[in-house]
This record gives C-alpha cells, sequence and structure tokens, in this order.
C-alpha cells in the first residue's frame, strides 16, 4: 500500500520523537521516511526493518487470572523455543529451514507480557511490545477473547501475530486477521472429532446439557457440541446455560441440572474454571446419574480433579505421549529442562516460535507481508501431529485432533493423567473455505497491497 | 424440575455461601461499627487464610515464585482440615493484631480518603507478596476425604434435594456454628457489650473509664480472624489464587453490610444469608440475571433504606 511506503506511521512518530527527544518532528522526516536506515530491500512496515544484531520476539501469556497457570508453561515453551533458535537444539536440529544460529543472522531475543486474561490488558501489553520494545512477532493466548483482541491489534500494527492456546471458531472465523496464524484445532473440530466416539460409546438418541464459558470460545464451544452431538448421535439438547467466565462456585447451576433427565453433561470450561466445574459436579455426585464429557482437556483441569476424570472423554491440542519424533524430541529437551512432561501449551507455543522463525528464513526476510506469504499455504509433518497445513483461506491449522479419556486414578502418573484414545485424522476433520466458521473469514489486507 | 426441589436446593446453596459472606460481614462489620475505620484490607485477610490453610492442610508442590527458585519445592505439613481449623483462626487474629497496631492505629483518626489508600495498599502488597513468594500458580481445593472419621468425599442423599455434597452440608454447619459463637460473644459478654457501645458512641465508652484501645485491638483481631476462617472455608471448595481475596471476598463483604446495616452483626448475618440466597435463586432460575439482580437489590437497598437491615445510621454516616 502507497500509504505505507511514503508517510510516517504513527509508530514512526512515536519512535522518532522519542529518539529525537526535543529536537521538533521538522528535523525527522528525512530520516523516517526512508524506512528507518536499516538494510531494507523492502519499504517500512510494522517492526520492518529489524535494526542491530537482535530481533524481538514478544510473548503474551496470561501469568496471572484464570488462565496463569497454562500461561506459565506457555513461557517454559517460548523460552525452550529462543534457546534453541539461538543455540540450537530441539527442532532447530531437525528443522531444515532453521539453523540454529539466530534467525536471519540475528540473535532471538524475547520480552514478555502478562495478558491477565483481559483483553483490553492484552491489548495494552502488546502495544508495549509494538512500540517500546520494536517486537517483529507477537504470540500468546489463553483465552481467546485475548488472542482475538491481539490479533486485531496486530493486524493494525502490521506486525505478525502467532496464535498459541485460543480454540474459539471465531479466531480464524468472523474475527480471523491477515497477519495471524493458528494451528490449534477448534471448537468445530473438536465436535467433529468428539462425536462419533462418545456417540459410539455412550449411545444415540440421548439427553445432553450443557454449561458453558461466556465469551467467545465458551459460546462457540457449545454452539459446536450443539451442531454435532444433535447430527452425528442423533441427540437431544435439554438446555444450555451461560456462565460468567471467573466463575469459581457452580454448585448453582449444577443442582440445576435435571438428573433424571440428562445423560451427559457438557461442561464447556477451561483452565481455572474448569479447576473449579469439574470437581464441583463430581462433588455434587452428578457422575452417578449421568456421562460428564469436558471437550477441552488441560493439564490443570485434569490435575484438579484427578481423582475422578477416570472415563471422562475430551480432547486435547497435543500430548507428551504421541510416539513420533518431533514430539519426543520435544519432550526430551523440555524434560532436561524443567524435570517434567510439557503440557500441549507449552508445544504450541513453543511450535508457533519455530515456525515464525523458519517462515522468515523461507522468506528471506523479517518484511511481515513475505514472512506471511511464506507461511499460508505451508505444508509441514514436523511438529508432533503428522500431516499439517496452515491453510491459506483462513489461516487455520488443518490438522489431526486427540480424543483423550481421564484414566482411573490406579493408572495415573504425575505426568499422565489421560489416555489418548484417538487421533481423529484431519481428513475427517474441518470445513471447506466457504463453509462454518471460514465462510465469515475476510482475512484484510498484507500491507504492501 | 420440581419446585420444592429447586427451592430445597436454592436453601441450601444459599446457606453455604451467605455464611461465607456473613463471615467476611461480620468481621469487617465491627471493625468499620467500632473504629470507624474502613478497612479495604479485608479481602487480604481471606487470602491469608485460604493461604494458611492450604499450608497447614497439606505439603504442596510449587512450579514457581521465590520459594520455588530458592530450591524449595514443596510447602505444607501435612496437617489436615482439622489443624486447619485450628491454625487458621490464630493466624488471622495474630495478623489483624499487627495490622490494627501498625496499619489501623496510626489512621484512625485520618479522613476515610487515607484509611482506604493505605487498606488498599496493604491489600495489594499482600496479593503481590504472596504471588512472588508462592508463586502465582492456581492450587486445587482443600477439601478432605474424612473429618471426625466421617467421609465427607461423596455425596449424601438428602430428601427432597437428592445428592448433595457432603463437604458443603459440612461446612454450612461448622459456619453457623462460629457465626452463632460470634454472635454470642458479642451479645452476651462484657467484651461483646463494650464493642456494642462502641459502635454507638465509642467516645462515651472512653470517658466512662473503658480502656476501649484495648478492645480496638482485640475487635480488629477477630474480624480478622472470622475473614480468614472464612478463607479457609473458601478454600475448602474452590481453587486458591492470589486474586482470591480481591476477588471474592473484598466486594462480597462490602455487600454484605450495605444490606444488613454498618455496625451491626445481626445485619450481617442477614445481609450475608440474603446475598447468598439472591444469588443461588438467580443463578439456578435465570443465571444471566444474577448479577444484574443483586446489584439491583444493593442498589435498591441504598435508596430506600440506606441504613441497612439492621444498623444504626446510613453507611459512612
Amino acid at each position: 500500500m502507497a500509504r505505507e511506503t511514503t508517510a510516517l506511521s504513527r509508530r514512526d512518530v512515536l519512535k522518532a520523537s522519542g529518539a529525537a527527544g526535543a529536537a521538533g518532528l521538522t528535523g525527522l522526516a528525512g530520516c523516517a521516511g526512508g524506512g528507518g536506515g536499516g538494510d531494507s530491500e523492502y519499504p517500512s512496515l510494522g517492526n520492518y526493518p529489524v535494526e542491530g544484531d537482535e530481533v524481538v520476539f514478544g510473548f503474551n501469556v496470561p501469568q496471572s487470572g484464570s488462565y496463569s497457570q497454562e500461561g506459565a508453561d506457555e513461557l517454559r515453551g517460548y523460552n525452550l523455543a529462543v534457546d534453541h533458535l539461538n543455540n540450537g537444539g530441539g527442532w532447530a536440529d531437525t528443522w531444515s529451514d532453521l539453523s540454529g544460529d539466530g534467525v536471519l543472522g540475528k540473535t532471538v531475543t524475547s520480552v514478555e507480557g502478562d495478558t491477565a486474561t483481559n483483553p483490553d490488558t492484552a491489548r495494552q501489553s502488546a502495544q508495549r511490545m509494538i512500540d517500546r520494545d520494536n517486537a517483529v512477532m507477537i504470540s500468546g493466548g489463553s483465552s481467546s477473547a485475548v488472542a482475538i483482541a491481539v490479533q486485531g491489534l496486530c493486524q493494525e500494527e502490521k506486525v505478525q501475530f502467532q496464535c498459541c492456546v485460543t480454540h474459539s471458531n471465531d479466531t480464524t472465523g468472523p474475527e480471523c486477521v491477515r497477519y495471524s496464524f493458528r494451528e490449534m484445532f477448534n471448537a468445530y473440530m473438536t465436535g467433529q472429532a468428539l462425536a462419533p466416539v462418545l456417540s459410539e460409546e455412550y449411545g444415540e438418541d440421548l439427553n445432553f446439557y450443557q454449561l458453558y464459558a461466556d465469551y467467545s470460545w465458551g459460546q462457540t464451544q457449545q454452539a459446536s457440541m450443539e451442531k454435532f452431538f444433535t447430527e452425528v448421535g442423533n441427540w437431544s439438547q435439554l438446555e444450555s446455560v451461560a456462565t460468567p467466565l471467573g466463575t469459581s462456585d457452580y454448585s448453582s447451576y449444577l443442582s440445576d441440572v435435571p438428573r433424571d433427565e440428562t445423560d451427559v453433561l457438557v461442561l464447556n470450561h477451561y483452565g481455572l474454571d474448569a479447576a473449579n466445574s469439574l470437581p464441583q459436579a463430581l462433588e455434587a455426585g452428578l457422575d452417578q446419574d449421568m456421562e460428564i464429557v469436558v471437550p477441552l482437556y488441560n493439564r490443570l483441569m485434569a490435575e484438579a480433579a484427578a481423582d475422578s476424570i477416570g472415563g471422562i472423554f475430551g480432547t486435547v491440542d497435543w500430548s507428551w505421549q504421541l510416539d513420533n519424533s518431533p514430539s519426543q524430541a520435544f519432550v526430551e529437551e523440555y524434560r532436561a529442562e524443567h524435570d517434567r512432561a510439557p503440557s500441549y501449551a507449552a508445544r504450541i507455543a513453543y511450535t508457533q516460535t519455530m515456525q515464525y522463525a523458519a517462515a522468515a528464513e523461507r522468506a528471506g526476510t523479517f518484511y511481515p507481508p513475505e514472512v506471511i506469504r511464506a507461511m499460508e499455504g505451508y505444508e509441514y509433518d514436523n511438529a508432533g501431529l503428522g500431516s499439517e497445513t496452515l491453510r491459506k483461506c483462513d489461516h487455520q491449522g488443518q490438522r489431526d485432533v486427540l480424543v483423550t479419556r481421564g484414566l482411573p486414578s490406579g493408572e495415573q502418573t504425575e505426568d499422565r493423567l489421560l489416555e489418548v484414545v484417538n487421533q481423529t485424522s484431519r481428513d475427517k476433520l474441518g470445513y471447506a473455505c466457504d463453509a462454518g466458521p471460514a465462510a465469515e473469514c475476510e482475512l484484510g489486507e498484507y500491507g504492501d497491497e | 424440575m420440581p419446585l420444592q426441589l429447586d427451592i430445597a436446593s436454592i436453601l441450601l446453596n444459599g446457606l453455604q455461601q451467605g455464611a461465607i459472606y456473613a463471615l467476611l460481614g461480620i468481621g469487617l462489620t465491627i471493625i468499620l461499627g467500632t473504629m470507624e475505620f474502613l478497612n479495604l484490607a479485608h479481602g487480604a485477610l481471606y487470602l491469608v487464610g485460604a493461604y494458611t490453610g492450604l499450608i497447614v492442610f497439606q505439603e504442596t508442590a510449587l512450579t514457581n515464585g521465590l520459594l520455588y527458585s530458592s530450591g524449595i519445592t514443596t510447602i505444607g505439613f501435612e496437617g489436615g482440615f482439622l489443624a486447619a481449623l485450628i491454625v487458621v483462626p490464630i493466624v488471622g487474629f495474630g495478623v489483624g493484631l499487627l495490622m490494627e497496631r501498625f496499619v489501623a492505629e496510626p489512621f484512625y483518626d485520618r479522613p476515610e480518603t487515607d484509611q482506604l489508600l493505605v487498606t488498599f495498599g496493604l491489600a495489594l502488597i499482600v496479593e503481590e507478596t504472596i504471588k512472588n513468594v508462592i508463586g502465582g500458580n492456581t492450587f486445587q481445593s482443600i477439601a478432605p476425604q474424612t473429618i471426625f472419621g466421617v467421609n465427607v468425599s461423596q455425596p449424601v442423599n438428602l430428601p427432597v434435594v437428592g445428592l448433595f455434597p457432603s463437604w458443603r452440608l459440612f461446612i454450612i454447619v461448622i459456619a453457623f456454628v462460629v457465626i452463632a459463637a460470634t454472635w454470642l460473644a458479642i451479645e452476651r459478654t462484657d467484651f461483646g457489650l463494650v464493642v456494642q457501645a462502641g459502635t454507638h458512641d465509642s467516645e462515651m465508652v472512653r470517658i466512662l473509664g473503658i480502656p476501649i484501645n484495648r478492645s480496638y485491638s482485640l475487635v480488629f483481631a477477630l474480624g480478622a480472624a472470622l475473614a480468614a476462617f472464612a478463607g479457609l472455608i473458601g478454600a475448602s471448595i474452590q481453587t486458591l489464587s492470589p486474586q482470591i481475596g480481591t476477588d471474592q471476598a473484598l466486594l462480597p463483604a462490602f455487600l454484605t453490610i450495605v444490606v444488613g446495616g454498618a455496625g451491626s452483626v445481626r445485619g450481617a448475618i442477614a445481609g450475608g444469608l440474603v446475598l447468598g440466597l439472591i444469588i443461588s435463586a438467580m443463578t439456578q432460575t435465570y443465571s444471566q440475571w444474577a448479577q444484574i439482580v443483586l446489584y439491583l437489590f444493593v442498589a435498591l437497598m441504598l435508596v430506600f433504606r440506606p441504613e441497612g437491615l439492621f444498623g444504626s445510621g446510613e453507611v459512612g454516616e
């Protein structure tokens, strides 16, 4: 876009005025107009060109709030990735695009932010990373509301966003943006993977009752469960009840579940919410009258209800138990550093960092539109989940989904709380570019049109 | 769902939630009534109670924080819940004494805004200290499997209600025992008489030669012990994180005394129960309206009965 190449962006002005102090704007036009004086073959855009010997990645994760525990593990994944990118090891040794000696000859450094599991806080934190730290890539999530807010900002600022944990259909549906990619599966795919397994396990023509966290993820989650449970197993929804994000006491919601009519209770909660709702459902003895399903498991909730998750189905993004070489290489590296198995949040964080670095290497530049093009339609099978594609039309990863079941407490170990019962092939999942959530996706500009 | 079943479960859930609100409200109201001291650190006392309970109850693995980075990977004593029931109020009482002496007392004669600022600052300091030392992790609730030899991990089958978590029944009983004991202490003892007199006219009590300063310390410590106890009860049914003091305790405590009336123990008990029942009833029937109705109710109380159900004067008067 011509505007980007010739005019001063707001950030150019901010940076330049910071550097020049009280010198005033008149003396700066020549400095900024030439693209920041870098080694660019492309015009200035976002935080391109990258000055100096270092390139900055911003890791914007929940360090407080409902999803903080997950954020801590994401950070471990991110930091491991930075270490491997700079010093070799892990996937930096096996991905042909990566050198293990920085990215495009620059050392990777990182800045961390706390999203507090709050979209506004997350945007402010990301804005600081972009303006103050000159981050060329932001990654983060946990809470789709956060991911959607930050990827919107990144589109405006022309800075790449790599989605970490975000499972709402909206992230790559109506809220999709050109500057963001999501490898994680979504609620729609959870429904597609889970419904056949559940209807085979529990039967057809059942009644189900849903509780869902009342924000982007929970809403699309409950809609997807309703769609696929109804279509695949001919189940009937009794009711679907919204619970505010961050609810800690679910006893009143759970009291309202009709025990005599409900065959399956679906708890569309995640992180801390699920760590409360699942144990409280079991404490109330609901599992004695019905089956309980938690469509999206994570480690925190599995640990929270470790004594009682035996037989409870759900889906996960990835499992350290997967027996393939990329997975095991990552698990080994993570274990060496942290003395336990990584959660899937750590793997996504690690993958997203590697993925961005590899795309920049393929593009041969940090110029955002070229990095995006290097990622669009990219096919790979080196991230632990078999063949995957970052689809061009909506930037949604097309990949397998793992259906898991909680292990009985007698069979659990510290790291192994769930067993993988089915790896649903990506061929059986997803939707066309003009269907499902993708039908509502308008990616927006690259920034160099 | 049959109506009687609905009503029964609303009552039980409301009593359980209301009991925690009442414990918080009593502590806040006697401090406010007696010393005219607005304690925004009341939630921090709940937080201290919850974490003390965690530490006494069991050995817990740490994954981050100052202790973890210093090589301490677990904290806790495996003391069990009964030990926590004894230790937590004592710790709360001790913290209350210290807080009264070093934070509250210098601010008794200062404007209310100063009191608000210093206690809110203290609340942040406590929250951040716990976050930095123990870590910002979420810890699981600390309900025991058995207590007094009774298995409380399984639900019990109650008439009308059907299955109900037995641990929550136990909580309702023990919380009301503590509430009743506090009420008796305020209503039936000399100490309680001084507290009551102090809430009406502390100057007159002082003129009568009663050492009200000593009572101040005890009242503050008693309020702190009740808040810490509420924290222990809360931690036994919900997850723990450094934010719970502000999120789950401070606001409900203030709402409780707005409804019940500042300075009235009876009011705090009634206010807590009313709020608990409103939340429980609305959540179970029209859950999307629960928060709206709750705050609307409190707003209407402020408009039409600003002195609260049992208060002697308007809040803040």
